[in-house]
């Protein structure tokens, strides 16, 4: 796709008068294309106007900028014409005057009769010649609105930029002008902006529907394409089989963002709450696990981090399996903890018939750091690929492979089902899969209960060190970058202490920075190893943390720089996209229903106002990764259709749809 | 035999009340014209419609059509050329109190309170009751429509929803036997347009209230209403058409969209309206 217009991470951010500021729109990111007609649809006060206005250059963004070709938007200019929804003609003029107006002002240089020309063409196309020497108040309000559009085309603009242009009129009125808009533009192949909260008109002309969220930090929440073949009829496009089914989504859509609202009216805005004020809980504890990426857990506590933000006792609790982190968080026994990657959605969405506990996630702890280990037996068969473990699987009818997983929720478990399912292997059917403690797998794997695993660090380096499996892929190799531990708390307790939580981000947020200076690396071995944590001798720690790792499996032992991933490339900002390809293998393998509300679900998880008002406190980057999903298998996930994107895989459990009440 | 006697009596004393609702408003060979300087101008032509007691009926079609002059003769604001329009029987001559309307611009008064914008309503249609009484009915009334807190602030400190809440608790206050409402939330957004739709249709059940309300708004139509009347336009705009509505109630609106009749009437509407009477502007 050629890009025509590009809005380059967009942040709108105004200064209130107590002080404060209040982020209108967050990281906007969008590239049309020439000739595309878009829609900008949401809930007034999303902020809509404001990025059109940003598009047109009468308005800065804060952050990020658009380019027009290229060329980056700074000031309003011929080029982008805009037309509003009160038509802002000149009262005293006619038609025709009001459309000269600006052909004479545009095009200076041109001869006189040459503008003229240009006028009463565009006079003709918008059929006003009969009231060309009226003046507005001789109009209707459709008509005025046909002069405003006249005007706007008439000095060529390459973009046409339309905020609500039919808003003043009645619903039935619009649909006239709706069709003739949409004849202009396709016959002069006019690229389009056109804000708007009425669906149905959005449906009839775009090619694309941006759907934005409600603010503060409006950003995109999906973006529907419309299949619907041009020429467009007004009455046949509602006949067109996805005409209903779109209209659907988007009121469905609109709808849950009503409830959000609703729900965000009784919050404190998080970007308000780094303003000074004492914490509301300075003791707090928290749960982890003892593995090689609690690292920052571990030294936020060492190293002073929580204390300088104000937390003064933090008590590291170690669980010994993951089910007690989760009912530690869920019982409200904990403030909070390192979790799973999949772990708050999976209690939100109450997965395994569970009652749903709405549990927040405003911070990334770690990426990467999961292997797939299998046994040396596997090995010697010669399983290196998940094709050549099926074969194997063929091979021995009789024998039924079993491997080992640390949670359901784990993304172990996601990308494990995921690698095998590419291979052909069927997770449930194909071979057995089996719930074991991390700390339990090397020694089931050497006493020959279970065939391989799926696991975090040190375990699968200790498989190898023992002698008793190989690394048959790391995360980097499946999906680098792939998230792995997050920061959990329940959602209640983030809204009853909101200036607690961001301090906690704060501190873990350096914490991670710390963790990922290579030169502290050596100091972070020590104290993780340390009795009270993950009471181990660093000598299995270190490989793919500081010291090349050995996957056993007869190469020389690689330096692997990002296999454990604290801070950088953008590691810390919870991601939307990331939580919903979760919620699709989720759903995929019947954990849950795939929630019909997923945007509502996955804008209650993942906070990223929490972490962008942290990140910003430190000077921080506070914004997600575009384009976070890249697996091995090169399978495209677009995260404005999920459905379809579950349907189109091949090995999977029944999906339900259903509405997740939370 | 007895039963049998019990069954018929019934069924004929059921009979007569469901005639004496069918008849409850009547609008009989309506026709509206005005004398120009052209000659005379027909905005209505003999225009038929019975509403039932407690129904709910919509009124659409584009602007100009005279469904204003239509509702505005029901209240009594302005008389028919021809024809007559009757209230259980009785010709409307003029406005009374049993038909109130709201209007879209909500039409309060700036320097009386939300209170007193009421109050003065019920003052006025019942000035026998009690000052204590009187100020019941306003407060049963703003609490009725969620504004019991907001009795005391002006029109120009509250959003529109609230305004057009204040209109219509205004017109309920004073226990109207139709509620006439010209394109009642045509000015507000589409979440508070919502949630005022619902509000509405639960008072319009708890009052037992007629309703004719105008609107531009199919979705909006299909919601509320038992009955849809369609114009055709004017000059000598008639009812093109009258659609049935046959969703139960109480209605849900997720529920009643998905149902696939939502879009055959839907579509029925829009082919209506956009083919068979498309509007020409000029």
């Amino acid at each position: 796709m050629k890009t025509f217009v590009e809005v380059d991470h967009v942040d709108r951010v105004f200064d209130i008068p107590n002080g404060g500021k209040y982020i209108a729109l967050k990281n906007i990111e969008l590239k049309i294309r020439q000739g595309e007609f878009i829609s900008l649809l949401g809930h007034s006060g999303c902020g809509k106007s404001t990025l059109l206005n940003i598009i047109a250059g009468l308005d800065k963004a804060t952050v990020g900028g658009v380019t027009l070709e290229g060329r980056e938007v700074k000031e309003p200019g011929p080029d982008r014409m805009v037309v509003f929804q009160n038509y802002s003609l000149l009262p005293w003029l006619t038609v025709r005057e009001n459309i000269a107006l600006a052909v004479d002002e545009v095009f200076k240089d041109k001869p006189k009769g040459e503008r003229r020309s240009i006028v009463e063409e565009h006079i003709d196309m918008v059929g006003l010649r009969h009231a060309a020497k009226k003046r507005p108040s001789e109009l209707s309000g459709g008509m005025k609105q046909r002069v405003a559009i006249a005007r706007a085309l008439a000095i060529r603009p390459k973009l046409l930029l339309l905020d609500e242009p039919f808003g003043a009129l009645d619903a039935l009125t619009r649909g006239s002008l709706q069709e003739q808009l949409m004849k202009i533009c396709n016959q002069h192949n006019v690229t389009c902006v056109m804000v708007t909260h009425d669906v149905d008109e959005a449906l009839f002309l775009s090619d694309r529907i941006v759907m934005l969220t409600n603010g503060p930090e409006a950003h995109i929440g999906q973006i529907l394409e419309v299949p619907i073949p041009r020429p467009r009829q007004r009455l046949e496009v509602v006949n067109h089989p996805s005409y209903y089914r779109l209209r659907n989504e988007m009121i469905y859509f609109l709808n849950q963002q009503k409830l959000l609202k609703k729900r965000k009216a009784a919050q404190i805005p998080a970007s308000t709450l780094t303003v000074s004020g004492t914490l509301e809980k300075i003791h707090l504890e928290i749960g982890f696990m003892p593995l090689t990426d609690a690292a920052p857990l571990i030294v936020a506590k060492e190293k002073g981090f929580f204390a300088n933000y104000g937390l003064e006792t933090v008590i590291l609790n170690r669980a010994d399996n993951w089910t007690e982190i989760a009912t530690g968080v869920a019982a409200g026994k904990l403030d909070a903890a390192q979790m799973l990657a999949g772990m708050p959605l999976a209690l939100t969405l109450g997965a395994g018939g569970k009652t749903p506990i709405p549990v927040v996630n405003a911070l990334n702890l770690s990426r990467n750091s999961n292997a797939i280990t299998l046994s040396k037996k596997l090995y010697s068969e010669g399983v290196r690929t998940p094709e050549k473990l099926k074969a194997t699987i063929k091979a021995y009818p009789d024998r039924i492979l079993t491997l080992g997983i640390a949670h359901p929720t784990a993304m172990q478990n996601l990308i494990l089902r995921y690698w095998l399912a590419a291979g052909g292997i069927d997770p449930d059917r194909d071979i057995s899969l089996a719930v074991i403690p991390p700390t339990q797998m090397v020694k089931q794997l050497k006493a020959g209960i279970i065939d391989g695993y799926c696991a975090g660090e040190p375990w699968n380096y200790l498989a190898v060190r023992e002698n008793a499996g190989f690394v048959a892929a790391t995360a980097l190799e499946i999906w680098p970058g792939q998230p792995k531990k997050v920061l959990g708390v329940r959602e209640d307790w983030a809204q009853k202490h909101p200036k607690t939580y961001v301090a906690l981000v704060k501190a873990l947020l350096e914490a991670c920075k710390y963790c990922d200076d290579l030169r502290n690396r050596e100091e972070i071995v020590e104290l993780i190893c340390r009795p009270q944590y993950l009471d181990i001798d660093p000598a299995c720690v270190r490989p793919g943390f500081i010291a090349p790792y050995d996957r056993g499996d007869g190469m020389p032992p690689q330096n692997l720089t990002t296999y454990h991933q604290f801070y950088l490339h953008q590691t810390n900002c919870p991601n939307r996209t990331e939580l919903l390809w979760m919620v699709t293998q989720m759903a995929r393998w019947g954990l849950v229903p795939f929630p019909k509300n997923w945007v509502e679900v996955i804008e209650r998880v993942c906070r990223t106002d929490v972490f962008g008002a942290a990140a910003r406190d430190l000077g921080l980057l506070d914004i997600e990764q575009d384009d976070p999903i890249h697996l091995f298998d090169g399978k495209v996930f677009n995260p404005s259709q999920p459905i379809e994107y579950l349907q189109s895989l091949e090995i999977k459990r029944q999906i339900r749809i259903e509405e997740v009440f939370i | 035999m007895q039963i049998i006697n019990q069954t018929h009596s019934q069924t004929k004393s059921n009979q007569l009340q469901t005639q004496k609702a069918e008849n409850f408003l009547e609008i009989k060979g309506v026709s509206k014209i005005y004398p120009t300087s052209d000659g005379p101008y027909t905005v209505l032509e003999e225009v038929n419609l019975q509403v039932r007691e407690g129904e709910f009926v919509c009124i659409i079609g584009h602007s100009g059509c005279g469904k204003s002059t239509l509702l505005n003769m029901v209240s009594g604001l302005n008389k028919p050329t021809e024809g007559v329009i009757c209230l259980q029987g009785q010709p409307i001559a003029e406005p009374g109190p049993e038909r109130m309307m709201v209007f879209q611009n909500y039409c309060l008064l700036p320097w009386l309170s939300v209170f007193d914008n009421v109050y003065l309503a019920v003052d006025s249609v019942f000035p026998k009751k009690t000052q204590a009484q009187k100020r019941a009915i306003v407060k049963e009334h703003l609490a009725m429509v969620g504004l019991a807190e907001a009795a005391d602030k002006k029109p120009h400190q509250i959003s529109g929803g609230m305004k057009q809440r204040v209109a219509i608790a205004r017109a309920l206050a004073i226990r109207p036997q139709v509620l006439i409402l010209d394109e009642p939330f045509g000015a507000l957004d589409a979440i508070t347009k919502e949630e005022l739709q619902e509000e509405l249709l639960q008072i319009w059940c708890n009052h037992q209230v007629t309703v004719l309300m105008i609107t531009h708004d199919i979705d909006e139509a299909l919601f509320l209403a038992d009955t849809i009347v369609m114009m055709t336009n004017g000059p000598a705009a008639k009812i093109g058409e009258v659609l049935k509505i046959p969703f139960s109630r109480p209605r849900n609106r997720r529920r009643i969209m998905e149902d696939p009749q939502y879009y055959d009437l839907r579509n029925y509407a829009l082919d209506f309206l956009y083919r068979r009477c498309p509007h020409s502007e000029e």
